[in-house]
């Protein structure tokens, strides 16, 4: 067993339907996620992350590269490794007949955990995701938020020590995402590691220690979210009202996007008092906040498309 | 590793846990549970109509026409949980091995909905009647004509990427197999150009033999053989395919 939950190198997919063209999805992803790590895999729609994920999750034959998971190759043996995976699939639905309690046991008991654990496993997860009180009604008289934390609820319970969850927060209220947050640091804290896919990048943020950025089946970036904010040239942004007109003033301190009338340019920490006697000068009223990752994220992403 | 098995995925394994699951999720379709004999009502009706005295063999066709109907659900409850539910992906990444998955979402469907059919073959002993050879045959026969459907039907919802493309198959399935062919009526009066297809067709196969058995239709010993013959090599050879293909298809390509 090795301390890498994850590895592949060069992972390719390539999608043949008869009478349409060739879809490459991945084009090369390598990736590695050690033990106990929380990994977000962040692109746009279409940019190969649930392909990544299904390959991953054994669901899915690559075209080639490798792929790893616990030291097992899951292209010749996925048997090997599915007792070590969970996941959260992407639009997946609990069975609609099945009330939460139902279904949070019942699928523990299919991976094999004994009663009393899985009687114990349960009533934690549906207390950890606020569904006591809805946890013997049927699922099909829930709400979409409240079906989607049983999904989440049935796959953290496993305490699989490898996670892997396609948006599991999408639908979800405010409330009831930061539960899921808390849910799996505590999952990492207590040994499993955790892949997920999210469009919030306040979540993506807030749980990951590191994240890949995949466009046009490409990792465009890894690291974590400051390093993402970096290579953006800065983790501050200061927005100009009234800038929009003096670009050329402020583009020797970084990346400057107009909106509207006001200008916002993203510059490192040791420059903002150039920038802000520059401002100053020029009567400009300036805010100052930090990079967000959404804003990183669209920077690099839409490069990325212009250079294309 | 700090929970479940360290080893890897066993045949069968989880085969009695998603066995209940799947008797739960259906347990709860109390609607379609009392709407399941309403084709084979309205045929025996037709049957008493026309002519009463084929009563016992319309009886004995709509217990052998209800296994194979319990076998082709598995045909909508695979598509169905698998394109809507995306439950293949929760359940089968993960140790519960593809063949519990199928077995399982199989036999719970069976044992949900036998409640009736076990009132009808009640009805067909006392009718016809049968004596205790005959009743094991039927019940031997009937698991035959089980293994079968449902097989076919684990598979051909494999093929499917939409839900509404299934209702035209799966009506198309039951009536070619079920109402068709002579399961509600002898086999004599089926044309005889066309008696060796419905003797290996499953649920036809198995009525004409349960016909011959109780002395209503008189098969040739090549008759015979190919009814049974064809019925077994059918449902081990079509379980052993759903199950390979169960297998398979857990990745997509």
């Amino acid at each position: 067993m090795t301390d890498e939950a994850l590895w592949s190198r060069d992972l390719r997919k390539v999608y043949r339907t008869k009478g349409s063209p060739e879809v490459e999805a991945l084009a090369g992803v390598s990736m590695n996620v050690r033990r106990g790590e929380r990994v977000a895999l962040l692109g746009r729609n279409g940019a190969g992350k649930t392909t990544f994920l299904k390959i991953a999750s054994t669901l899915l034959r690559p075209t080639s590269g490798e792929i790893r998971v616990f030291g097992f190759d899951i292209d010749r043996t996925p048997e090997r490794a599915r007792p070590y995976i969970a996941v959260v699939p992407q639009e997946g639905k609990p069975f609609f007949h099945l009330t939460p309690r139902e279904q949070v046991y019942t699928y523990l008991r299919a991976r094999g955990l004994t009663r009393e654990t899985a009687k114990a496993r349960t009533e934690e997860s549906l207390h950890r995701m606020g569904l006591t009180e809805f946890a013997d009604r049927l699922s099909i008289t829930l709400s979409g938020g409240q079906r989607q934390r049983t999904m989440v609820a049935t796959v953290i319970a496993t305490e699989a020590p490898l996670l892997f969850l396609d948006e599991p927060t999408i639908g979800m209220d405010p409330f009831a995402r930061r539960s899921v947050w808390s849910s799996l640091r505590l999952l990492t804290q207590r040994g499993s590691t955790i892949l997920l896919t999210t469009h919030y990048l306040d979540e993506a943020e807030a749980l990951s220690q590191r994240l890949y950025i995949v466009e046009r089946g490409r990792v465009l970036v890894s690291g974590t979210s400051d390093d993402l904010k970096r290579a953006v040239g800065g983790t501050l942004k200061v927005l100009l009202l009234r800038g929009a007109t003096r670009v050329e003033q402020f583009r020797s301190f970084g990346e400057c996007v107009p909106d509207g009338d006001s200008l916002s340019v993203i510059v490192a920490p040791e420059r903002l008092g150039e920038l802000m006697d520059v401002a100053v000068r020029n009567q400009l009223t300036a805010t100052v906040g930090p990079v967000t990752l959404e804003e990183a994220f669209l920077r690099v992403v839409g490069r990325s498309i212009d250079e294309e | 590793m700090k929970n479940e098995s360290s080893t890897s995925v066993r045949p069968f394994r989880g085969f009695p846990a998603f066995y209940w699951t799947e008797v739960l999720v259906q347990a709860h379709e109390s609607l379609a549970m009392a709407t399941s004999m309403v084709v084979q009502g309205v045929l025996l009706v037709f049957v008493w109509i026309l002519n009463p005295g084929l009563i016992g063999v319309a009886l004995v066709g709509a217990v052998l026409f209800s296994t194979f109907q319990m076998g082709a659900r598995v045909l909508n409850e695979a598509a169905y949980v698998r394109i809507d539910h995306k439950a293949n992906d929760l359940y089968l990444a993960g140790p519960l091995s593809a063949e519990a998955y199928f077995l399982g979402m199989s036999a719970g469907i069976l044992t949900v909905y036998l409640g009736p059919v076990i009132v009808v073959g009640v009805l067909a002993t006392i009718v016809v009647p049968l004596n205790a050879a005959e009743l094991v045959l039927l019940l031997g026969l009937g698991a035959a004509v089980w293994v079968s459907a449902a097989s076919i039907g684990y598979v051909f919802s494999t093929a499917f990427r939409d839900n509404r493309a299934i209702w035209a198959y799966s009506s198309l399935f039951f009536n070619i197999f079920g109402v068709l062919p002579p399961v509600f009526y002898p086999l004599a009066l089926f044309p005889v150009a066309l008696r060796p297809v419905a003797l290996l067709m499953p649920p036809s196969a198995a009525s004409s033999l349960m016909q011959w058995a109780t002395g209503v239709t008189a098969l040739s010993t090549g008759q015979i053989a190919l009814a049974a013959g064809g019925l077994v090599v059918e449902a081990v050879g079509l379980f052993a395919f759903a199950v390979y293909w169960a297998r398979r298809t857990v990745r997509g390509r």
